[in-house]
C-alpha cells in the first residue's frame, strides 16, 4: 500500500497574496493548523503554520533559543493577545510562509509517512517527485482514520 | 607513528627540525583559528593531532601538558550555571533590577550592566549574556526603546566584570591555573580597579545614549507589571543553587587554608548540585536531568583549550617559547616596567581583534620563561595583572574581541537589532582604550 491510500486530495490551501484573515479562517473553517501555500502552477512553495502566527504574539525576544523559557512574570491580557492578532490579520500570508523540511510523494511507503509523523510532523504535504505540484496533504488524523478504520480512506 | 603511554618521544617525521615542524604548525593553527572559517576546537584538536602524529611530542607528554585545572573549573561552573538556570534566578534578578529604579530607561541600562557585570565576575561571559540578554530585549520591546545602547554597555559590562575575578573570563582562569594565583588574589588586586573602569565607562555611555532616552509613562508602567517572584520557576531548586554557589565561592576563597584546587571545588560543587536536584527523582527523570546539564556544557570551547595547551606545550617543547622570550626581553631592554607596560598595551590591542585565549595560552610560558631575568616568579606579579587586565578589557575593542561580544550581535540580530563592525568599533575602541588607560595608571601606581 503507498500513500495514496491516505492522503488526502480534497484540501484547503492558500495562495501567497491572500491574507492572515482568510488563512485563519481557513483553519477554523477546517479545524486544521497548518495549511499548504501554492503558486499559479500549483506547485508547493511552503506552508502556513499557526505557530508561526503565535510568534508574533510573542515578545521576540521570546524566540531567541536560549534565555526566556518561561513568560509567566509578563502581565500581557488576552485583550492585549487579541489586538496583537487583529493587527497582523491584514498581512500578507506570503510573510508567514515557512520551507517545507519534509514532503511525500504519492508513492511513498506508508512507513515513512508513519515515521514522519512519529517525529513530530503535523501536516505533510504529497508532492508529486518531478513537477513539485502538490497533489494532497496527509495527517495525523488521516493516518489514524485509515489504520483505525481499516478499510482505507 | 604512535610512542605507547610512557614511551619516549618519536623522532619527528623525515628528521625535520622539531623546533621548525611545532612553529609551522603552531603558526597554521593560529592563522586558520583567526580566520573563522572552521570550528576552532576542530583546528586546535588537528594542529594539536599534527604535534603527536609528527612526532614533536608523544601522547603521554600531550596530555601532561594539558590543564585540567581550567579545564575542571569551567566544565565545573558550566554544569552549576546548567542547573542554576533552571530555576529562573537570572531573570529574577534581571527584573528585579529593572523595577527597582522604575522602569526609566537610563536607570535600566545601569542596573542591567551591573546585573551582567556581577554575574560575569561569578560566571563565564557568553552564559550571562545568554542569560541577560534576552531580559534586555523583553525590557527595551516593552519600553519601545532602542535595544543597541543597551547591549552595547552590556558587551562591555561583561567583559569589565568577567575580568574582576579568577573565574570571570577564560585568560584568568588560564593564569591563575599556571601562577597558583588564587581568586582571593584575583579579587583583591583586579576588583578594585575593575569598579573605576566600570564606572569610568557608563560616564561616556550616559553622554552618548544615555541622556537621550525615553519611555512613556504607560511603556514604563508595563514594565513595572512585571512579577519577577513568577520567574522563579523552581523554588527548591534555586535554593539548593544558592546553597551550591555560596559554598563553591568560598571555596576559592579558602584555596589557601584548604589547598583544594577550584577545579575540585567546582566539579565537586556541580556534581553536589546535580545530587540534590535529582533526589528523590525516578531514573529517568534523572537521566534528563544530568543529560541537559552534560550536553548543554561548552564542548567546543573545552576542546579547544585541550588543543591549545598541546599545541603551546609543542612550541614549549621545541623552544619556540625561550626564543621569543628572549626577543622580546631585548626589545624592553629587560627593563621590568617597560616589559610590564608593554605586555598591558599589546594584550589589550591584540586582543581587541584576535581571540584572547589562545594569545594568553601563549603568553603565560613566555611571561614564565622571562622570569629568571625580571626577578624570579614572586616579581611577575604585576605582570600577570597586566597580561589580564590587557587581554580581558581589549576584547572590548571589536565587535570580534571577545565570545561575548558576537553571541550579544547575534541575539540582536535575531531580534531585529544590526550591530555593524565599524559603527561597534567607533564608540567601543575609544572606551577600551580608556579602560587600558586607567589600567595603565593603575599598574604604575600600584606596582611599578
Amino acid at each position: 500500500m503507498s500513500s495514496n491510500a491516505i492522503y488526502q486530495t480534497d484540501f484547503p490551501r492558500l495562495t501567497e497574496t491572500q491574507t492572515v484573515g482568510i488563512a485563519l479562517e481557513q483553519m477554523l473553517g477546517n479545524r486544521i493548523s497548518d495549511l499548504p501555500v501554492v503558486d499559479a502552477s500549483g506547485a508547493l512553495l511552503g506552508m502556513f503554520k499557526l505557530e508561526k502566527l503565535y510568534a508574533k504574539l510573542l515578545p521576540r525576544a521570546a524566540l531567541l533559543g536560549k534565555g526566556l523559557h518561561d513568560l509567566s512574570f509578563v502581565s500581557d491580557t488576552l485583550e492585549e493577545l487579541r489586538g496583537r492578532m487583529h493587527a497582523i490579520e491584514g498581512d500578507l500570508v506570503r510573510d508567514y510562509v515557512d520551507k517545507v523540511d519534509e514532503v511525500v510523494h504519492p508513492d511513498t511507503p506508508p512507513v515513512e509517512i508513519v515515521l514522519l509523523l512519529h517525529n513530530g510532523a503535523n501536516n505533510v504535504p504529497v508532492v508529486e517527485r518531478d513537477s513539485g505540484r502538490l497533489v494532497g496533504m496527509v495527517s495525523s488524523r488521516d493516518l489514524l482514520a485509515t489504520l483505525h478504520g481499516g478499510a482505507g480512506k | 607513528m604512535t610512542a605507547p603511554a610512557g614511551g619516549h618521544a618519536a623522532s619527528v617525521i623525515f628528521g625535520l627540525s622539531p623546533l621548525w615542524v611545532a612553529t609551522a604548525l603552531f603558526i597554521v593553527t593560529y592563522v586558520v583559528i583567526m580566520a573563522d572559517k572552521l570550528n576552532r576546537a576542530i583546528v586546535a584538536l588537528l594542529g594539536a593531532g599534527l604535534l603527536i602524529i609528527t612526532g614533536v611530542m608523544n601522547q603521554e607528554e600531550a596530555m601532561g601538558a594539558v590543564d585540567w585545572n581550567t579545564l575542571g573549573l569551567l566544565l565545573g561552573m558550566m554544569l552549576i550555571v546548567n542547573v542554576t538556570r533552571r530555576s529562573g534566578l537570572f531573570q529574577y534578578v534581571a527584573i528585579w533590577s529593572a523595577k527597582k529604579v522604575d522602569a526609566r530607561p537610563w536607570g535600566i541600562m545601569i542596573m542591567m550592566s551591573t546585573v551582567t557585570a556581577v554575574f560575569s565576575a561569578f560566571l563565564d561571559n557568553v552564559t550571562t549574556v545568554l542569560l541577560t540578554v534576552p531580559v534586555t530585549l523583553l525590557i527595551t520591546d516593552e519600553l519601545q526603546v532602542k535595544p543597541y545602547p543597551y547591549l552595547f554597555a552590556q558587551i562591555f559590562a561583561s567583559n569589565i566584570g568577567g575580568t574582576a575575578t579568577l573565574i570571570g573570563d577564560p585568560p584568568n582562569i588560564m593564569i591563575g591555573s599556571a601562577t597558583g594565583l588564587t581568586f582571593n588574589d584575583f579579587a583583591i588586586h583586579l576588583t578594585p580597579i575593575i569598579i573605576v573602569v566600570f564606572v569610568a565607562t557608563m560616564i561616556p555611555l550616559y553622554y552618548v545614549w544615555g541622556r537621550h532616552l525615553r519611555a512613556t509613562e504607560e511603556n514604563r508602567r508595563h514594565v513595572m507589571s512585571f512579577n519577577e517572584n513568577e520567574a522563579i520557576t523552581d523554588p527548591r531548586l534555586l535554593k539548593q543553587s544558592l546553597a551550591v554557589i555560596v559554598l563553591v565561592i568560598a571555596g576559592f576563597m579558602l584555596q589557601r587554608q584548604t589547598g583544594i584546587e577550584p577545579a575540585t571545588t567546582a566539579i565537586f560543587g556541580a556534581a553536589i548540585l546535580l545530587l540534590l536536584d535529582n533526589l528523590g527523582k525516578d531514573s529517568e527523570t534523572q537521566s534528563k536531568n544530568v543529560h541537559g546539564a552534560l550536553s548543554e556544557a561548552e564542548w567546543i570551547t573545552l576542546m579547544f583549550f585541550l588543543g591549545l595547551f598541546i599545541l603551546v606545550f609543542g612550541i614549549q617543547k621545541a623552544g619556540l617559547i625561550n626564543l621569543l622570550a628572549d626577543a622580546l626581553l631585548k626589545a624592553t631592554g629587560g627593563d621590568f616596567n617597560v616589559t610590564a607596560l608593554a605586555i598591558l598595551w599589546a594584550s589589550a590591542i591584540l586582543s581587541a581583534f584576535i581571540d584572547n585565549i589562545p594569545f594568553v595560552a601563549t603568553m603565560i610560558p613566555l611571561i614564565k620563561a622571562m622570569g629568571p631575568s625580571l626577578g624570579g616568579d614572586a616579581a611577575l606579579l604585576p605582570i600577570w595583572w597586566a597580561l589580564s587586565l590587557g587581554a580581558c578589557l581589549g576584547g572590548n575593542g571589536t565587535l570580534i574581541g571577545a565570545s561575548a561580544n558576537l553571541v550579544v550581535a547575534g541575539l540582536a540580530e535575531r531580534a531585529g537589532t544590526t550591530f555593524r563592525f565599524v559603527e561597534f568599533m567607533k564608540v567601543a575602541f575609544p572606551l577600551m582604550l580608556l579602560s587600558i588607560i586607567l589600567a595603565h595608571a593603575y599598574i604604575q601606581l600600584r606596582y611599578l
